[in-house]
């Protein structure tokens, strides 16, 4: 399914959103995080960048997406749900719950999942082997990885991040949910991240930032890779707003483990995400 | 006993290169170790091969990216960095997805005997038994070592082989079947002695020994530590009336905990005596024969021992 109008992208983003609310009022989940890279994975999904097929979710000339920030895991199972990869049922009976094929982490168990992810580091080098592999073989699949802005601190990224840009791995891009929260505080009050686009630029990455709820700017980024054609591994960093639509958790720090319970707070995001899914629903 | 000709890792990546000649899709990488047959490799197979710098977990994750994407992938390194270092990534990308990625390490025990406990692997065995899916092997001579390039070839899970950097004594001739798990090297009807590695050698010195005193010792080979071929062992010990084992390794977790569990296990009420490296006497620095004697693991010491438990 592709949607080329940066509109329709926004409606179907506000669905997910509000899919992504309501199973996590009934199962749990971080909603926070799946709210900051929304846009993200919607541009990746819907916007004919990231070729999948769920008829066919093993084929080999299919394009790679690793989660590597695993605690996004609502967003990656509302739209693999959505495109038909796994009955979307499942995300009422099975997420968390019953026999937990969708458990709170993706697992390559589930249709469309690539790897298992959930403890932060891994993703980039495991996507750093497929590109690899698929380029001492000639395929011309893309790899695509979406970490977190925090995990960004886990020294393997960078491990990663030298060993991609050495190896020329031009089939490899990497987006940050520069969101600059981590779980108890903002990043740049923990370890510190920034200069960070000069740090991946330092790393031999082609390196580019945009906004991450905008999808004209997401969309340009990633056709401006797919045209370029470079061999040096590409990194957008989405600037973000961590729990973006729900009005009281939006960069709140702890919202990364809140669950949104009481019933006031369950109004209140309704109202939140009905705005952003209404005929203005573009002002969101 | 006569040496080996080559160490064990020269052995192993000999026979390396020779599978890896008829198959594209294998790949050595390695956190920028060396190894004098190494260079023939990369010269030969200059594709089918990746410094990728001192970086163990992103070796180990790469590795499993390759995995994915069709390839047979072998880990070189030192077995203290990239088992310890990477373990998580060993966890989670190899055994949590069971992914055939062989990594073969050398520097097993006190093999590194001078450099010292950075470089000791003396805890590998009781740490990586704990994986699910991982396979352990522990060669105890150059043509086990060789003959175990097919065996993780072909066990379709993730394998750890733990590699001696002495050339150890050579026990098995060229073409033995090493698909058991273990060797009976040895008959006997007073006592088994089980080891691995580089003591099994000295266990079966030991047993002549104590063949001199009409003590007759059955010495058993156990280079597959993982999975254990539990029925099979058991049967081998249930015919004597003792058991030792002899390891390099810590006295927790290791070749005398799996035996000990197998004993329970099995329901073998057999006296059970543990020689191994003590709580206490782990991190050393000195030859490996005064590593060996300080801690009674010598060949004298392990006889010794096994004496006064007799007695």
């Amino acid at each position: 399914m592709t949607i080329s109008s940066t509109v329709d992208l926004r409606k179907k983003t506000n669905q997910l959103r509000n899919w992504i609310f309501e199973v996590s009022i009934k199962s749990g989940g971080h909603v926070a995080s799946a709210f900051s890279c929304i846009e993200i994975m919607t541009a990746l999904y819907y916007g004919g960048f990231l070729k999948a097929d769920p008829k066919n979710p093993q084929a080999e000339d299919r394009d790679r997406f690793i989660l590597s920030k695993g605690h996004g895991e609502l967003a990656l199972y509302t739209i693999l749900a959505d495109l038909g990869f796994f009955p979307a049922e499942w995300l009422d009976t099975r997420y968390r719950a019953g026999d937990c094929i969708l458990g709170g982490h993706p697992d390559p168990k589930i249709p469309g999942v690539e790897v298992i992810s959930g403890s932060l580091g891994h993703g980039l080098g495991l996507a750093a082997g497929i590109s690899m592999a698929a380029l001492m073989d000639g395929r011309s699949h893309r790899q695509y990885v979406l970490v977190g802005d925090t995990e960004c601190t886990e020294g393997s990224v960078w491990e990663a991040a030298m060993f991609a840009s050495k190896h020329r791995l031009g089939n490899l891009t990497c987006i940050v949910d520069r969101n600059h929260m981590g779980v108890l505080d903002f990043t740049e009050n923990t370890t510190g991240l920034d200069p960070f686009f000069d740090k991946w630029m330092g790393f031999g990455w082609d390196t580019v930032t945009v906004d991450g709820h905008d999808f004209q700017e997401l969309c340009a980024a990633l056709s401006r890779i797919n045209e370029q054609n470079s061999d040096k591994p590409s990194l957008i960093i989405a600037e973000t707003i961590k729990a973006k639509g729900i009005s009281f958790m939006e960069n709140v720090p702890l919202c990364h483990v809140y669950g949104v319970s009481k019933e006031e707070e369950i109004q209140q995001a309704r109202q939140d995400l009905a705005w952003r899914s209404g005929p203005e629903g573009e002002s969101g | 006993m006569i040496l080996s000709k080559v160490q064990q890792r020269d052995a192993f990546i000999t026979e390396l290169r020779a599978r890896a000649r008829l198959d594209a899709n294998m790949v050595l990488i390695t956190n920028d170790q060396g190894a004098a047959p190494l260079d023939g490799y990369r010269e030969e197979l200059p594709d089918q091969f990746i410094n990728s710098g001192v970086s163990e977990q992103n070796i180990i994750s790469v590795s499993a990216g390759l995995t994915l994407g069709g390839k047979k992938v072998f880990v070189y390194s030192i077995a203290s960095f990239i088992i310890l270092r990477a373990f998580e990534q060993i966890k989670i990308d190899l055994c949590a997805m069971n992914l055939p990625v062989t990594i073969f390490a050398v520097g097993s025990g006190y093999s590194y005997a001078t450099d010292g406990p950075t470089h000791h692997a003396t805890e590998d065995i009781a740490i990586m038994r704990t994986l699910e899916n991982m396979a352990i092997y522990s060669p105890a001579d150059s043509n086990a070592a060789a003959a175990l390039v097919d065996i993780s070839l072909n066990c379709g899970s993730p394998a750890y082989i733990r590699l001696d950097r002495d050339r150890l004594p050579a026990i098995y001739g060229g073409g033995h079947d090493f698909g058991a798990g273990y060797t009976t090297l040895r008959q006997g009807n007073d006592l088994c002695i089980l080891s691995t590695g580089c003591m099994v050698s000295k266990a079966l010195e030991v047993a002549d020994r104590l063949e001199n005193d009409n003590i007759s010792a059955k010495v058993i080979d156990l280079y597959r530590l993982k999975p254990l071929v539990a029925s099979g062992i058991a049967e081998a010990i249930g015919q004597v009336k003792r058991v030792v084992t002899v390891e390099e390794h810590c006295r927790n977790g290791g070749l005398g905990s799996i035996i000990a569990e197998l004993l329970a296990d099995s329901g073998l009420a057999l006296p059970l005596r543990r020689l191994a490296i003590e709580d206490g006497a782990v991190f050393g620095y000195g030859t490996r024969d005064d590593l060996h004697r300080d801690r009674g693991l010598d060949t004298d010491g392990i006889e010794r021992s096994i004496r006064e438990w007799l007695i």
